[in-house]
């Protein structure tokens, strides 16, 4: 491999994500900008007194031209300060909210990937070795009726119909990985479940297609012919180039989940990046709300690179 | 075979829904907004087939009326990313170079943001209403358009007959007009047909948490916020209205499906991406 190749990549990738982001932050404050209402008036209330507000806009630097303004809420952004919350959490600095918040939502986020992958290999499998058969068409029905529900009413189903027969499951509140790892796998589970089930379902079909191009393919015969057995034409021969896909597609859907990670924090009570976002939302907190946005794209944009290199390695054509 | 069976089955799911949207609501002897504070809360009946919520409103009625509500808003979302993203995605795809960068660069970037970050993102610039919601939909799907149109186009830019309106001298306007607008335009629609879907998730999740659609508005997600607020008493009424999304979302997705495999070959890959 051509290392300086490699390193020449990586450097552009990571200047393409620096100007994304940058880019990113720009459409975020100025569409904040020009978001109706007044901060100092939302956090102090609609009657409060004049040499208050006046304060409040210095302390928060709003009296200030807007691109005065930018600089400095960039400049912060580039340290890892946000700002201070307006009213969620009068005074406290949004970098430290969003570093207890974002750790729950990697739990949540990386558990419902992980349930969505597991739930899909399997069904996309077995739909696509049992083409045609009882077992395909049951496969492709979840498929399509996992698009066709949305999240937040199946994170509904789920409590009314596990959370409330069977009490391990909690339908309300998430304990804390680091407070108790099963505590945190059982009360994330439902959640992680009403999320994972429309990207399972998504996955499954791309897997089955890939599987189903990949299983009649000349190299496939070949390698039958050559006397390999089933199970290690399988593994070596067509699951191998039917990932690339399947993980193209992962990294695709990133961003659906994180999307519907804010609903259903929201909805089971779990404290995590997607209910300070609606929470921020409700009580017009911009600064929380400039963060949170722009935080679900650094992850995305991170994603986006991690999936490339994975797909890299899966495909060395693709890594040159 | 299959798949025509089950294309089948997505159309008349889809045109009984529609039915049941546009002239359903008239059929039903309540209105959506007529209380009744004796049948309050009741489950369903012949009389309620989906019960009735806590102003002793009819809940089918609703759903048939907020079903309009809510197809309406996706279908100007749509409608608005489609013609905005098309334009942007085949003038970056004609002009190439630098405007193709450039256009495709800020496409990226809102298709970087998590779908839902978009639009509640939007709503908090926007203000909460009825036109901001459509906004917000619009806005999520004009990358996922302009991207399409964009590879779309680049495939035929080459084809011969694009060719040959280019060497008798058309302008640009109207070889993209004339030849190439028609031809990528079935696999437009089939992506609408599937982003309409989507549009009334994106509709309800945003009503359902108070930060679309408002009271008495009834869209979807309103009814199902509604029955969130009573769901330990009456879980029929969110249970049900959203099972009656899901079966109108299957049978879009099913018929979006079957378009997809009959779209012309060479555009499908496309289609996929």
């Amino acid at each position: 491999m051509d290392v300086r190749a490699l390193t020449q990549g990586g450097v552009r990738r990571a200047l393409v994500l620096a100007a994304t982001l940058i880019a990113g932050a720009l459409a975020v404050f100025f569409a904040m900008k020009a978001a109706p209402g007044d901060p100092a008036l939302t956090a102090l209330g609609e009657n409060a007194r004049p040499d208050l507000v006046a304060a409040f806009r210095h302390a928060h630097h709003l009296d200030l031209p807007v691109s005065a303004q930018f600089a400095l809420w960039i400049g912060g952004a580039a340290r890892g300060d946000f700002g201070q919350s307006l009213t969620l959490a009068g005074g406290v600095p949004v970098a430290s909210l969003i570093a207890t918040r974002l750790p729950v939502t990697a739990f949540i986020g990386a558990y419902a990937l992980v349930l969505a992958v597991a739930l899909s290999l399997v069904i996309g499998t077995v739909s696509a070795l049992q083409r045609g058969r009882l077992a395909d068409t049951i496969g492709t029905s979840f498929a399509v009726l996992g698009v066709s529900m949305p999240d937040f009413w199946l994170g509904y189903v789920l409590i009314f119909f596990l959370a409330l027969n069977f009490p391990v499951f909690p339908s309300y509140g998430f304990v804390s990985p680091t407070a108790s790892l099963r505590g945190a796998l059982l009360s994330g589970f439902l959640p992680a479940l009403a999320i994972a089930a429309p990207m399972a379902a998504v996955f499954a079909r791309t897997l089955r297609a890939a599987l189903l191009e990949v299983l009649h393919r000349e190299y496939v015969t070949v390698a039958r012919s050559l006397g390999f057995g089933p199970r290690f034409v399988f593994f070596h021969y067509v699951m191998r180039n039917a990932l690339i896909p399947y993980v193209t597609v992962l990294g695709l859907q990133v961003r659906y989940l994180l999307g519907g990670v804010v609903v259903i924090e929201r909805i089971f009570g779990i404290p995590g990046m997607g209910s300070l976002m609606v929470d921020g939302a409700f009580g017009r907190d911009y600064p929380v709300v400039q963060a949170c946005a722009l935080t679900f794209l650094a992850i995305v944009l991170l994603t986006n690179l991690l999936v490339d290199a994975l797909c890299a390695r899966l495909d060395p054509r693709r890594a040159a | 075979m299959l798949r025509n069976r089950t294309m089948l089955a997505g159309l008349t799911i889809t045109l009984v829904v529609l039915f049941g949207v546009t002239a359903g609501a008239a059929l039903m002897p309540y209105s959506a907004e007529t209380m009744d504070f004796i049948d309050v809360l009741e489950p369903p009946s012949l009389a309620h087939p989906l019960g009735t919520d806590s102003f002793g409103r009819d809940v089918l009625t609703r759903v048939l009326v907020g079903g309009r509500i809510s197809l309406v808003i996706s279908l100007c979302g749509v409608a608005l990313a489609a013609v905005l993203g098309t334009l942007t995605g085949m003038a970056a795809a004609w002009r190439g170079g630098a405007t193709e960068t450039a256009l495709m660069g800020l496409v990226d970037l809102l298709f970087a943001f998590p779908s839902f970050v978009l639009a509640l993102f939007l709503m908090v610039v926007l203000g909460y209403g009825v036109q901001d919601v459509a906004l917000a939909i619009a806005l999520v799907y004009f990358p996922i358009f302009a991207r399409l149109a964009r590879n779309l186009t680049r495939v035929l830019r080459d084809e011969p007959y694009v060719q040959a309106a280019r060497l008798i001298g058309q302008p640009a306007p109207m070889i993209l007009a004339r030849e190439i607008l028609p031809n990528i335009l079935s696999a437009l629609m089939v992506q609408a047909s599937i982003a309409i879907a989507f549009g009334v998730v994106i509709e309800a999740g945003l009503s359902f948490l108070g930060l679309g659609v408002q009271p008495p508005t009834p869209s979807l997600g309103v009814i199902m916020a509604d029955g969130r607020e009573y769901f330990q008493k009456a879980p029929w009424v969110l249970t049900l209205t959203g099972l009656a999304v899901s079966v109108a979302l299957l049978g879009l997705n099913l018929l979006g499906d079957g378009l997809r495999d009959l779209a012309d070959p060479k555009l499908r890959q496309a289609l996929r991406a």
